[in-house]
């Protein structure tokens, strides 16, 4: 991914100074006691990639959110070409020319590509719809910018990566001269992500600016010209791409834990792109054996809606060993999950743990042999969220003898243990009784995190476990995740992160439409092969 | 933590509590008022009604004790609409589970004749009990089964038990006396004993029982908390073990039991026999109740206390007044309807404020 940086015209500082394209001033924003933008200043000059930088929780996308009208800001202002804008909703920030693309998309599946692209917009042909001129513009700018996609197909039939494109291309429909991206790159194959680079480069040099709002310090190097760095709803600082390098960047991310005097821990630093995979791959001492834990030999396995979206897949993972499975959401592994925690019934093939048959027993059995799920959607599968804290850590394991007393729940068990688990897992909450659906993403994380360890797993199966954490959060989920292995638990560790798995895992296995396409090693990881293996090319290497 | 930094984070909780209780506060104040403006709309007097409708219960100890005989079907109606509440499901069969433990109580009671009372009034009251349970059962064997929904099935399951009603009581063991449908009385064994003058009948005891039971097994019993996890979240529970549909089941069976024993005490309790019509409108006060308590346990007898002092004072208000006592159903509804307001506005406000 380094090596994917186009070359670009002159660095902009050293031209005559142009008026800025935007320019945000004292941005302020609380949700409730939580302040989100406290006074954040943000400007970005024509023709310029900028990156947005942070951990999540920094403010990134309030800011931006703001400015697409989508939150009111308690106080600032927003300039435009050096015009005050008073941006109300989306549809004003069309009219100033600014275009965002979410994370999550909004898009009509049964429509084509053409017709999600001037929805909602008027075409010149109003009332009747003809669609044959937008169909040739969306033709011409997707060959300009780079944005290969047949305008005529339905997006039902789009990967993400094409969807995506029909975002960015939606918003330069509608003239946007400014292009805000959101975490663009989540669930890009390494080979999607270079394409979007050189996409962005192409839009750059018509004249339009980029804002990339990213938590990985090798993206932004590979493509932006500027960079803001925002923390805690502050900003930290700006700088030119070229007066810094990815070690600075990741001190100033991560100040909260340099100003404590602790030095930038060596997984997050790894997965937010500071250090090299190889570097990373050496400093984590594995503690794989070869004794299988969970044997699971041709299984195959319905999605809700009853048809087979796992077909004979095949997996051993050993005792200390973390088993890392990559995949573009949406290729089974959802289900593969959930069959492998004893949640969703295999429809056939078999499921050993430590050599007892597991497949068609109930999940309570599952939960009683060790079996610990942590699942992808944390809030709709994963907490009471009207239940205090105490009767969540004990989910599950509510009918184990030590919570138990005649037929009851023993409540000062109970809450001991919650109290406990409350520090253990530094969960920020009033008491154990506050209820789950109040806490922060990362503390409900927290709170499944000690429900899961506390009982002892001895196999772990995670899905995207760190997704939408602050850095400190991911820190501990990566080093509780270690210790379960160290402790012998057999580790699945599903993620879209490639990152992120080839940091943990000993072997990370590539999925592609329900079955199990290719498998590597650590030492011998290859992101672009394994992106390769993801979107279904079979590799040549 | 210092004691200082508990109380700061406490305050929030504390002060949560006490906006709930000052919206319910202000939902009965409103209610009254609302009423109070529809009885002068009438041409009538509203403290007069007011004074007939909060005071009959309390002034005479007749008045007292039939509020008290209106509690027990009321709250046992109310447990069995929250109970399967809890788990997301809504029993509006009340009516037709406390018809047929009526109808089964009657059943025994008038065939068992000749028993003694230690054996013949325990074997009515579980009768009823069954009775409701089975009459149940079958809205929780179709949801389970079948899919199908059980408000459908359980107000579907009221108008049967209406035609069970009308052929035990008119057909089976009619009294020709009676000139309405009703049964022959029960045997004088299976009623229940009362005490204190006028005569509480013990059914009073046993709803008393019950509400207490209710409320540990909810708050601190296995059973309960697995009931609660379906409630708050059927994905997560199911993640974690629990057998969604078997606990929704078994609260509705639950819930239809509560119904059927309620029956079972208005006969052997109030009237000796079964007639027709001895449900009145308990169901709709039931919902009533189980909605005002928001599945809270613990509020729900008191709260059945006291829809039971309006309806004992809604007949007395028609006699001093001259107010309809339909006008209590709409004060009933209306703090309902205040209640269930105040959830919407409180969020605002508590933010506004903040």
């Amino acid at each position: 991914m380094t090596e994917m940086r186009p070359t670009t015209p002159a660095p902009l500082p050293q031209r005559a100074p142009e008026p800025a394209l935007l320019r945000m001033h004292g941005m302020r924003k609380s949700f409730g006691t939580v302040v989100a933008l406290d006074g954040v200043d943000f400007e970005v000059a024509p023709r310029q990639v900028h990156g947005l930088l942070g951990g999540n929780g920094a403010g990134k996308t309030t800011l931006m959110n703001v400015l697409y009208g989508l939150y009111r800001p308690d106080s600032g202002a927003v300039e435009i070409d050096g015009q005050q804008v008073h941006i109300r909703s989306p549809r004003d920030a069309i009219r100033h020319g600014v275009g965002m693309v979410h994370q999550s998309f909004l898009q009509v599946d049964t429509y084509t590509v053409t017709e999600n692209i001037v929805l909602g917009t008027r075409l010149p042909s109003f009332p009747v719809l003809s669609l044959h001129d937008a169909h040739q513009r969306v033709r011409e700018m997707s060959e300009r910018f780079g944005l290969d996609v047949d305008p005529g197909v339905r997006v039902e039939d789009l990967s993400v990566g094409l969807r995506q494109r029909v975002e960015i291309l939606k918003a330069l429909y509608r003239g946007a001269r400014l292009l805000v991206l959101d975490e663009p790159t989540t669930n890009l194959t390494p080979h999607e992500v270079d394409a979007l680079f050189g996409s962005l480069r192409a839009i750059v040099e018509e004249g339009m600016s980029v804002v990339f709002i990213t938590h990985k310090i090798r993206e932004t190097l590979a493509v932006c010209d500027r960079l803001t760095v925002m923390r805690d709803g502050r900003l930290v600082t700006v700088v030119d791409r070229d007066a810094v390098d990815a070690r600075r960047l990741a001190g100033l991310m991560v100040g909260e834990l340099s100003e404590a005097g602790e030095e930038i821990r060596d997984d997050v630093a790894a997965v937010i792109g500071r250090e090299g995979v190889e570097e990373a791959d050496a400093l984590t001492p594995s503690s794989a054996t070869t004794t299988p834990r969970m044997v699971a030999q041709g299984v195959c396995a319905d999605n809700d809606l009853g048809v087979e979206a796992v077909h004979g897949v095949s997996l051993t993972v050993h005792r200390g060993e973390i088993l890392g499975v990559a995949g573009v959401a949406g290729n089974g592994q959802g289900e593969l999950v959930e069959v492998l925690s004893g949640i969703r019934t295999a429809r056939s093939g078999s499921i050993e743990l430590d050599g007892s048959p597991m497949a068609g027993q109930p999940t309570a059995r599952w939960l009683a042999a060790g079996v610990a799920y942590v699942p992808e959607d944390r809030t709709r599968d994963g907490i009471l969220p009207t239940s205090s804290i105490a009767e969540n850590i004990v989910l599950g394991a509510h009918r184990s003898p030590r919570f138990r007393r005649r037929g009851f729940i023993d409540s000062g068990a109970v809450r001991r243990t919650a109290a406990t688990a409350m520090s253990a897992y530094s969960i920020k909450a009033s008491s154990v009784n506050s209820p789950a659906g109040e806490l922060s993403g990362g503390n409900i994380q927290r709170v499944i995190l000690a429900r899961v360890f506390g009982h002892d797993p001895n196999l772990l199966v995670l899905h995207n476990p760190t997704r939408g954490l602050d850095i400190r959060s991911t820190q501990f989920v990566y080093e509780r995740v270690r210790e379960a292995a160290a402790a012998d638990a057999a580790v699945l560790l599903v993620s879209e992160d490639l990152d992120e798995l080839m940091h943990l895992a000993d072997r990370v296995v590539a999925v592609y439409s329900g079955r199990i396409v290719g498998e590597q090693s650590r030492g011998a990881y290859n992101p672009y092969e394994i992106g390769r293996l993801m979107t279904g090319v079979r590799g040549e290497v | 933590m210092t004691s200082a930094a508990l109380a700061q984070l406490n305050r929030p909780a504390v002060r949560r509590s006490a906006t709930s209780a000052l919206s319910y506060i202000i939902a009965v104040l409103a209610a009254f008022l609302v009423t109070g403006l529809i009885i002068l709309w009438l041409g009538q007097d509203p403290v007069t009604a007011f004074r007939s409708i909060l005071t009959t219960s309390f002034r005479t100890s007749f008045g007292f004790v039939e509020t008290l005989h209106k509690w027990v079907p009321i709250s046992l109606l109310a447990l069995g609409f929250t109970i399967p509440l809890l788990s997301g499901k809504f029993n509006i069969g009340g009516e037709g589970q406390l018809l047929v433990g009526a109808c089964a109580a009657a059943a025994v009671g008038i065939t068992a004749q000749g028993l003694p009372a230690v054996i013949l009034l325990p074997a009515i009251l579980i009768a009823g009990t069954a009775a409701g349970a089975v009459w149940a059962g079958i809205a929780a064997w179709l949801l389970v089964r079948f899919g199908v929904n059980e408000i459908l099935t359980t107000v579907l399951l009221n108008f049967a038990s209406f035609g069970i009603v009308d052929y035990i009581a008119s057909e089976v063991w009619s009294d020709p006396a009676a000139g309405h449908p009703t049964t022959i009385p029960i045997a004088d064994a299976g009623l229940l004993p009362t005490f204190g003058a006028p005569p509480v009948h013990a059914g009073v005891i046993i709803a008393l029982v019950v509400a207490l039971v209710a409320m540990l097994i909810v708050r601190r019993g296995t059973a309960g908390y697995e009931l609660r996890a379906v409630g708050a979240n059927p994905r997560a529970a199911r993640v974690h073990g629990v057998r969604i549909a078997g606990v929704a089941a078994a609260a509705l069976v639950v819930g239809g039991a509560l119904g059927g024993l309620a029956g079972a005490i208005e006969v052997t309790g109030v009237y000796g026999k079964l007639i027709e019509g001895l449900q009145t409108n308990y169901l709709l006060l039931g919902i009533i109740v189980g909605l005002i308590a928001r599945g809270n346990v613990v509020a729900l007898p008191f709260v059945a206390f006291g829809i039971a002092v309006l309806e004992v004072g809604a007949s007395a208000m028609q006699r001093t007044a001259d107010v309809p006592n339909e006008m209590v159903l709409i004060t009933e509804a209306l703090i309902l309807i205040f209640i269930l307001a105040s959830t919407v506005v409180q969020p605002r406000v508590g933010r506004r404020s903040r």
